[in-house]
This record gives C-alpha cells, structure tokens and sequence, in this order.
C-alpha cells in the first residue's frame, strides 16, 4: 500500500501525518509539490493508492487534487472539498442547498451596488475575501465610513477575485467560536476557540479549549463536511445569540497541533486510519 | 409568465444583436446590468426568470453570477461549471484529455525548475500561458531556456503561487480554426490568419470563411461537450501533419469578427438555444 502527501513545507501536522503512516508501517512518500512537472495526459502518481494533500497553498492543492481525479488517486480531501471550501460563495451556496444553517450571505459585483447591499442588510456586517485563510482580509463593517473606504480598498488591490464582494451578517458571538473536525463520516472532535478579537482564529491567538460534541454539533458538522465534499474538515460553527448554531466556514487543509491535547483526540491518526481505509477500498 | 434575462456589463455588437433577435421572437427578455446586481444567497428572487444567457466580458463575474442564479434554480447558459472550466486552461486540458480530444502537450508546474524541466522535456519553442485569462494576454512563445527562464521569472514575481501552463508549441500554417458550438451543433467555422504566433482577432487577426467539415463538427462537438456543453467557441489549430488538435475553449464568444466571413445568423442560433432550454 503505497500513500503520498503532497506538502511544500513539512509542519507538525505533516510530521504527525508521517510519522502515524509509519506506525502503521504504510510506505509512505513525501511529495513535494515545486519538485512536480506534471504531463497532462500523462499518468504521474497513479501508483499511489491514496494521497493526502497538505499543501499551505489552496492554489496547488486545487490544481493537484483535480490531476489527482484525472489519474484516479483518491485525495484526501478531494477535489470538490478543495475546490468548495477553498472558496467561500461555493462553500455559502453549497451549505444552502443542503439546508444547514448559515449567516445571511449576499454577493455583489462592483462596489456601488455593495455598498446598497450592506446598507440594506444594517451593520454591522462582515466582508470576507472569496479566498484567502488564517482570517486574513476579514472586516467587520460597523458604518457606511468604513464600508465606503474598504470598498475602495477592495477596488484598488485589484486581482479578479476582490471585485466580487462577499457580505455577511455580523453575527453577535459569545467571544468563542467552535471548530470542529470531521474525517470520513465522523465528527472526531470539536474545540472552543476564545478571543477578545471578534476573529477568532487561532492563527491570530485565539486560545483553545475542548468542546464536547453534542449530538446538535455532530450533526450540523457531518452534513457541512458532506454537502462540500467530505474528506478531513474543519468546520467553523457560529452560537448566535437566539441558541442558534451558524456554520461560517469550512476548511479543507485544517491545521490541527493546537487541538490534540485539549480534546484528548489523536487526530492525525485518526485521518491516516481513514486515509488507509480509503486506499484500500481503492486498491480492491 | 417568466422570461428570459441576458446579464451583460459592456453591451457589445454581440449583445445587441442578442437583444434585438430576442424582440424579434417577441418573448419577455430584460437587459441586466452586472454591475447592478446584488445576489441574496438566501432568496428566491430571481425565480421570474426562466433562464439568463451570461455575456459579461469578466470571467469572475460570469462564475460567480451563475452559481448565485443556479443556487435559486435559474438556468444560466453558460452553467457554472462550463464557466469554471472554460475559464482556466488547465481545467481545460483536463477535461480534454479525460475525453480523449487531440490537443497540444501540456505541462504543470509550480515552481521555476520544474517549469524549466517541463519546457525542456517539451522541446523549445514552448509555450507559457496564464491559466486564467483572455484575448491572449501574457501568452509567451519561448524559443530556448533563458526565454523561457526570464518568462518564467517574470510570472512568478506578479504571483508568487501562479500555477505554471507550459504546452508544445503547434507550428501553425498562420492561422487557426475557431468554431462555435450551439447546443449540439457547429453553427459556424472561420479561419483567423495573423502574421503573429497569436491568431486572436482582438490581437487583430483577419477571418475567412471555412466550410464545417465532419472532422471540424465532430471535434468541436466533441470539445463542447467535453467541457459541459452550451454555447462555447472552439480554437483549432492545424499542426504540420493536418491534424487539428483544440486549443482554447471559450464560454462569452464574441463573433463580430465572424460575422464578415458567415451568413449564419449567429445571434439568432443563440437565442434560439436558450428560448429551446428555458422551456
């Protein structure tokens, strides 16, 4: 049984990835994607019965999962995950048609007809870039002030993506989100993550606790990770302030170090378990 | 009774002609602004149309657009998908090759030398192209290693995580075929001569009239329906055993350059196909 991971810079979760396919004596080969030239229609990497991809870039694990569907190689995720999450109007229209609870979305194409949009929905609201992670670009808009200067903003940085506008209703959290980890079909675990900040995300120091999954949790995580297109999530889940839970994102490459110890779960384990089922089902 | 929207930023010869066959029909129709809009991902709003042919000139536009309006179950020609996969030649060249459709060689990669070493295992010339964009922009012909190195080099510092596009160069006979597909049929053929390397009539290309033969209609069919079917133009290109192989394929066609080398009413074909769907 041979399995790749595909990253260009090996962290500690890839280190963990490594060294549990070890343990669980799967050869086991680091694919570096800078090294790759990739024939295409050729058949590169169709000796692997399954690959993990890791890597930092969604722009690279877009393009490779998809090559990966080409040759027939189950990703973990796959390419519909990827290409879903990696993209947040994708990931709002997919968790609509699956009915899952999220925060008001709108979309609008020139800054003039956003500014209506935002003016419509009442501050305060929450630009968020089409693409991009780690909470970056994210704006809370609490005034036409500052929505007229980061529409311009917006306008000025240029690049296809930023004329798209992407608007969401602020929702009043209680200074925590949760995350939560989906593989295959299992909610594996879930944690808090609290911050003064109204971004919440780790990679901007938001500290982490466990968060135990209710049955509420497991089911609105299983069918967000299903309606993108399964594989190892994380789920982005939202407490508004009625009770409700509001799915804001998901992520495709999810980091996970911060989160084994205060859950008590083995996590990259538990996504080399689900790899190798996936390979061998693969195999047969 | 519901109608038929044509979403378009700059209205064009194209949409014009769009636009007055869709009077002609005498069907409810509606002009709509893209840059008017606002899509509620919540709501139904959009439900009074039964279908709306995109002819926005931006491709982020024309995707976003269209999975918004598919999401209220508005049937948008072109879909989404045709959209995603049109507008990125690598999607392209994939789909391509899963469907076994003749085209150039092509290589990915992500970094300089391994970009290097897919021009080299290619043979210079090569080809470098943006995945994303049209009217052939930044489309560079390299004759040897250091072109390609400083085209290269000059790609990656605009955006550090560019995938690279690198495909064998096709020694043309100065022009290429392009065709356009309308449902499942090749309504017109015209060749575009050009001096340059770059037969895009934006580039100034000059069209002549072209019989649709049978290899031209079922390779053009073949590579619509590869890429998910609609109203698409196919780029053919003649290599130099006479092979045509596809090159590009485009999901806003323009055709006013057409237009001088065919009687085909190609607006009207169009309309036609969308007021056929809609139903």
């Amino acid at each position: 049984m041979k399995i790749g991971i595909v990253c260009s810079r090996v962290r500690v979760e890839e280190k963990l990835l490594i060294a549990a396919l070890e343990e669980r004596n799967a050869d086991c080969d680091r694919i570096d994607p800078r090294e790759l030239h990739i024939d295409l229609a050729g058949d590169q990497l169709s000796e692997y019965e399954a690959v993990i991809v890791r890597c930092l870039s969604h722009t690279r694990a877009y393009y490779i999962t998809r090559w990966l569907e080409s040759v027939g190689v189950p990703a973990i995720s796959p390419h519909e995950t990827v290409r879903v999450c990696g993209d947040k109007l994708l990931t709002s229209a997919a968790l609509q048609e699956a009915g899952v609870p999220n925060p008001r979305t709108k979309l609008a194409l020139t800054p003039d007809a956003a500014l209506e949009a935002i003016e419509e929905m009442g501050y305060p609201v929450v630009l968020k870039p089409l693409t991009g992670s780690w909470g970056r670009l994210l704006a809370r808009v609490n005034d036409r002030d500052a929505a007229e200067a980061l529409l311009e903003h917006k306008k000025t940085l240029g690049g296809y993506q930023h004329s798209v506008v992407y608007i969401q209703e602020y929702i009043e959290k209680p200074q925590r989100d949760i995350r939560s980890f989906v593989v295959g079909d299992e909610t594996i675990c879930a944690i808090y993550r609290r911050s003064d900040h109204w971004i919440t995300n780790t990679a901007r120091g938001g500290e982490i606790s466990n968060c135990p999954v209710t049955p509420e949790i497991d089911t609105l995580s299983r069918t967000t990770a299903k309606c993108v297109g399964g594989g190892f999530i994380a789920i982005d889940i939202l407490e508004a302030p009625d009770g409700r839970l509001l799915v804001s994102e998901a992520n495709h490459t999810p980091e996970f170090r911060d989160c084994i110890d205060p859950t008590g779960v083995d996590i990259p384990a538990k996504v080399v378990d689900y790899a190798l089922k996936i390979a061998t089902e693969n195999g047969d | 009774m519901k109608k038929i929207g044509v979403l378009c930023s700059r209205v064009r010869i194209e949409e014009k002609l769009i636009l007055q066959r869709l009077r002609e029909r005498e069907v409810a129709f509606e002009k709509i602004d893209v840059r008017k809009v606002v899509f509620d991902l919540a709501a139904t709003d959009w439900s009074q149309y039964s279908a709306i042919l995109i002819r926005c000139l931006s491709q982020t536009n024309a995707l976003y657009a269209a999975r918004a309006l598919e999401l209220q179950g508005v049937t948008t020609v072109n879909s989404a998908r045709v959209i995603e996969t049109c507008g990125d030649k690598i999607l392209t060249t994939l789909a391509l090759n899963e469907h076994d459709i003749p085209n150039p060689k092509t290589f990915v990669a992500f970094d300089k030398e391994s970009a290097l070493a897919a021009a080299s295992a290619l043979d210079y010339p090569a080809v470098i192209k943006p995945p994303v964009g049209s009217w052939g922009r930044l489309m560079a012909k390299a004759n040897d290693s250091e072109a390609a190195e400083a085209v290269i080099e000059h790609k990656l510092s605009m955006d550090g995580d560019t995938p690279l596009y690198i495909q064998a160069y096709i020694d043309k006979p100065g022009r290429d075929i392009r065709s356009l597909v309308v449902g499942d049929e090749t309504v017109y053929a015209v060749y575009r001569h050009a001096e340059h390397w770059i037969t895009n009539t934006a580039r100034g290309g000059q069209t002549t009239s072209l019989a649709v033969t049978p290899e031209i209609d079922q390779l053009s069919r073949a590579a619509a329906e590869a890429v998910g079917g609609g109203i698409v133009s196919v780029d053919l290109m003649e290599d130099t055993d006479g092979r045509l192989l596809v090159n590009e394929i485009n999901n806003t066609p323009e055709f006013h350059g057409a237009m001088e080398s065919t009687d085909v009413d190609i607006a009207g074909k169009m309309v036609d196909y969308v007021l056929r769907i809609s139903e």
